[in-house]
């Protein structure tokens, strides 16, 4: 019998309070759905078997605990605006001979009631789109998928290990703080007289050094390497810095307006301003909160988004040729005109007997070290245990990998007549600067750098190494190599590799390219032994082969970025409405209290009004701020990955800010009435 | 001359589909007098607090009319209504309705910042009130701090401020201890002696007995009133604690 009252107890307090429950559950219910579906694609066959799936399973084997624990804080996160709601009642019901013991049977059946809506309701959900889900990932990695309907058990039994610990926790959470206070306590919670907020210069200002500190990083790095490296400094140092800013910064700010007697004591700013700086201070953390998700949402979606369009791009230009070959030589004689051609008629015999031919060549002889340049006096170090990443002394410098190419090779591929003199050597630098007119090695070789070239086909292992290249056209490759041709370095391998690239275009189709690649060279292999060309060892990569493994990189990592997305503006739009709706609890005695003492109610709306915008506003202008900083150093970021399409990379930003930008309005212009409809007293029901 | 005129306001409250008429006011007319210092007493449901909210224009009567200084409040536009009773009334509420975003100095500049009042002029003007009103020490404090007699000072300084022709009081000393009140009463006919005109609706015979007269409101009519004439506090407050009886017993007017 008692049972059953606390059953219906817990109902009608859920019912009653709908317009704070009705938004939770929700939450919960989609959480839970969301994670059901990340989870299906961990364990689903279907997905195991696409090609490129188990990129994807292994990207979202990480992206799953990122899930949870954000889950979890999120739900406790809304459940806090619940239980400053209930205390109210709890009180009440404390008061009017309930014990604490009741009370906790309550809650316990208000955690069971919700919880069974949202592991069920979520799972059904999660199942009902997670073919839908599976059917856009088919898609972006260019996959064939089945018809039929998958719900792997393990999804369900994990997303229930997950879920379940987190509604227990939150309920111990609720019961904890019912249990710790007192029945008036309860009464008033929801009443407390507040503090007015100091203005902690310390922090506002540590907050606004934060920020630009790490806005200086992130334009400032040049080297890829090293942006990776400081590129998690800088987030921290953002995520830090916006929230010292937005709660101690902005109180700051209000108060210097405050000091300004002829600026504060205006009609306008009256009101708005002291105002202000209690919004700030209880919404500081929500504001630099509901700013750090947009950023992230807009950083991880943009990145990804220009990743998977730019993969072509980026596989032309890691894979400039349909077939690329390397031919490490023993020593320079490789190089010889007829050892080359002895490869090439190999080459061009095997291919014909598969119904090709060898066309569109690029081909050109190089020697290959690396080393570490510093940029201040333009000395390199090639032996490369001498230093490591933390040590580069300044952010400009970095490792580069260096490409001797010969003049002939050079003018030949490129259709120049270029000249040089011994000492001298023309430059190409990818994925850096360098903007002096000398390099010297540390082995005695110095260059005088005539001119920087525009363009030339950096080879395959140069665009996807993570360091920087730098290519030094030279009139003799042997002669500008000297003395470090004999050098080891501290593994005891030889620090210059005399190398033969060739690349060319098959005129197969891309299926029998897929087909043939490996059976091509491995029969010219068999027709050419590396003993027979001097040939110490050698590398084929063929473009159709390597297709399918950077869609599904890619395409991975876009759809990872897609759900996260989808998750975190799910968690920004529940902060604002709780944060909305509470304002609206709190404001609607002040407005009276304005009216009574004489404020029309178009100077009340226009007061409210501005602040609303000024609080709404400041996440999306300081994420955009972000964005515009981060923009460089990502950039930089995205070259390691290979994407070097700037226009892509920047529209695919702006893009994506528009319709984050649009969808924050809309979202501004439903919770802003509901807002208005609680301070005016209107009754929604 | 009379400074505020209320003749034959009624008051009907009509339900949402037109049942439940409840009448607030039948009819009420009254006079008050520049200067003059009245008390309004009635029990809960006399129709009170209607009366006050007609009388601060934020309600209108279904009929009759209400004159402050010659301005009949049903002529005065909703747009400039506030306006109005920025300029022209001051309140003071039993919630002390003090503003906690606010310091105390700033709570009593609000009507005046509003009507864009500039600074130093709003300090010369605060300078004396605060004074007279013994809060000088507490203006940077916030409500929070200072004690519930405390805080209704700075709410009859902030309703004072604007120089009001007619200060509204409801319930001023329902929240304070039986000193704070006293204190605060002492105040009320400081400023009323000074020539402040002060209407007081209340519930407490103490209060009430600081006024120059007392109307009694039952059943939304005005049923009786006393005036003070040479009495001191002492023997006005035996008088009004006289009729409130007689009023109790069903008797008729004395």
């Amino acid at each position: 019998m008692t049972k059953g009252l606390y059953l219906r107890l817990a109902l009608d307090g859920i019912r009653k309070n709908k317009r704070f429950y009705l938004p939770y559950i929700l939450a919960s219910v989609g959480v839970t759905a969301m994670f059901y579906i990340v989870d299906y694609f961990q364990f689903s066959k279907t997905v195991a078997q696409m090609p490129g799936g188990d990129t994807v399973q292994a990207t979202i084997e990480i992206g799953i605990f990122v899930l949870a624990l954000f889950s979890a804080i999120f739900l406790f996160y809304t459940n806090s605006f619940l239980i400053r709601r209930r205390k109210r009642e709890f009180g009440l019901y404390n008061i009017l001979g309930m014990s604490k013991r009741n009370l906790f049977s309550l809650i316990v059946w208000e955690t069971v009631i919700i919880a069974s809506i949202s592991l069920v309701g979520g799972m059904l959900l999660g199942i009902l789109f997670s073919k839908l889900a599976e059917l856009i990932l088919a898609n972006i990695l260019k996959a064939q998928t089945t018809f039929g309907m998958e719900i792997p058990p393990n999804s369900i039994l994990f997303t229930l290990k997950i879920f379940l610990p987190i509604f227990l926790l939150i309920m111990l959470n609720s019961l904890r703080q019912v249990r710790f206070s007192t029945a008036v306590a309860l009464l008033k919670s929801e009443s407390v007289g507040e503090k007015p907020p100091k203005a902690n210069y310390f922090f506002g200002i540590l907050g606004i050094v934060l920020l630009a500190a790490a806005y200086y990083i992130a334009v400032s790095i040049r080297d890829p390497v090293v942006a990776m490296v400081v590129f998690f400094l800088a987030v921290a140092m953002v995520i830090t810095g916006t929230y010292l800013t937005m709660i101690s910064g902005s109180v700051m700010l209000c108060r210097i307006l405050q000091k300004n007697k002829r600026y504060y004591y205006k009609p306008n700013h009256f009101v708005s301003v002291s105002s202000m700086v209690y919004r700030m201070k209880r919404n500081g953390a929500g504001l630099a909160s509901i700013c750090i998700l947009a950023t992230m949402v807009l950083v991880m979606i943009s990145s990804t988004a220009s990743l998977y369009f730019g993969s072509e791009n980026s596989l032309l230009q890691r894979y400039p040729r349909e077939f690329n070959m390397n031919f490490y030589m023993n020593d320079f004689d490789g190089f010889s005109d007829e050892n080359i051609e002895k490869i090439k008629g190999a080459v061009a015999e095997t291919l014909g007997e598969y119904g090709g031919d060898v066309r569109n060549v690029i081909d050109f002889r190089t020697a290959t070290t690396a080393g570490f340049l510093d940029m201040s006096d333009g000395t390199v170090e090639t032996n490369v245990g001498y230093f490591n990443l933390y040590d580069t002394g300044s952010l400009d410098n970095g490792i580069f990998i260096f490409y001797f190419v010969s003049l002939d090779d050079y003018n030949k591929t490129y259709n120049t007549n270029e000249t040089l003199n011994p000492g001298e050597a023309m430059a190409y630098v990818f994925r850096n600067r360098y903007d002096r007119d000398e390099i010297s090695f540390n082995r005695g070789e110095t260059f005088k750098i005539k001119k920087q070239v525009p363009e030339f086909q950096v080879p395959g292992e140069g665009v996807a190494s993570s360091a920087a290249s730098m290519v030094l056209i030279v009139p003799d490759i042997e002669a500008a190599i000297g003395a470090l041709a004999g050098e080891a370095n501290f593994n005891g391998d030889r620090i210059v590799e005399p190398t033969w690239y060739y690349g060319f275009d098959t005129g197969l189709s891309e299926d029998e390219q897929t087909k043939y690649s490996s059976k091509i060279w491995e029969a010219f292999k068999e027709k050419l032994p590396s003993e027979n060309c001097g040939v110490d060892h050698r590398l084929f990569e063929g473009r159709a082969l390597e297709r399918r493994s950077f869609y599904s990189l890619y395409g991975g990592l876009f759809f990872l970025g897609i759900l996260l997305s989808i998750v975190f503006i799910f968690a920004a739009v529940l902060i604002i409405y709780y944060k909305q709706i509470s304002e609206g609890y709190e404001d609607r005695s002040r407005f009276e209290i304005m009216q009574n003492v004489g404020m029309t109610s178009k100077e009340i709306r226009k007061s409210i009004n501005s602040q609303l915008l000024t609080v709404f506003f400041l996440p999306i202008v300081f994420a955009a701020l972000h964005l515009c900083f981060a923009f460089p150093i990502i950039k930089k970021i995205l070259l390691l990955f290979g994407l070097s399409n700037y226009v892509l990379f920047f529209a695919v930003t702006v893009g994506c800010f528009a319709v984050f930008a649009g969808f924050y309005t809309l979202v501004y212009k439903i919770t802003s009435n509901s807002y208005y409809n609680i301070v005016s007293g209107i009754k929604e029901d | 001359m009379s400074i505020l005129e209320v003749n034959g306001v009624r008051k009907v409250y009509t339900g949402r589909f037109g049942g439940n008429v409840v009448e607030a006011l039948k009819s009420v007319s009254f006079n008050v007098e520049k200067g003059e210092f009245v008390a309004i007493m009635g029990e809960s449901g006399s129709g009170k607090t209607t009366l006050l909210n007609i009388l601060a224009a934020l309600d209108k009567p279904t009929a009759g009319t209400v004159v402050l200084d010659g301005m009949n409040l049903a002529n005065i536009k909703d747009a400039s209504l506030a306006r109005f009773r920025r300029d022209n009334l001051g309140f003071v509420f039993q919630e002390f309705n003090l503003l906690d975003t606010f310091t105390l100095e700033d709570n009593i500049f609000l009507p005046l910042v509003l009507s864009g009042t500039d600074y130093t002029s709003m300090q010369d003007r605060l300078r004396p009130i605060a004074a007279k009103l013994g809060i000088p020490g507490l203006l940077k404090k916030y409500p929070y701090e200072v004690s519930g007699g405390q805080k209704q000072r700075a709410a009859v300084a902030r309703a004072m401020i604007t120089n009001p022709k007619l200060i509204l009081a409801d319930e001023p000393t329902g929240a304070l201890d039986s000193k704070s009140s006293d204190e605060l009463l002492r105040l009320f006919s400081e400023v009323n002696r000074n020539g402040q005109t002060v209407l007081m609706v209340t519930h407490s015979v103490r209060a009430a007995s600081v006024a120059g007269r007392v109307m009694f409101i039952r059943d939304g009519e005005v049923f009786h009133q006393l005036y003070r004439g040479a009495d001191s506090d002492d023997s006005f407050y035996n008088r009004i604690a006289d009729a409130l009886r007689l009023i109790a017993t069903g008797g008729e007017a004395v």
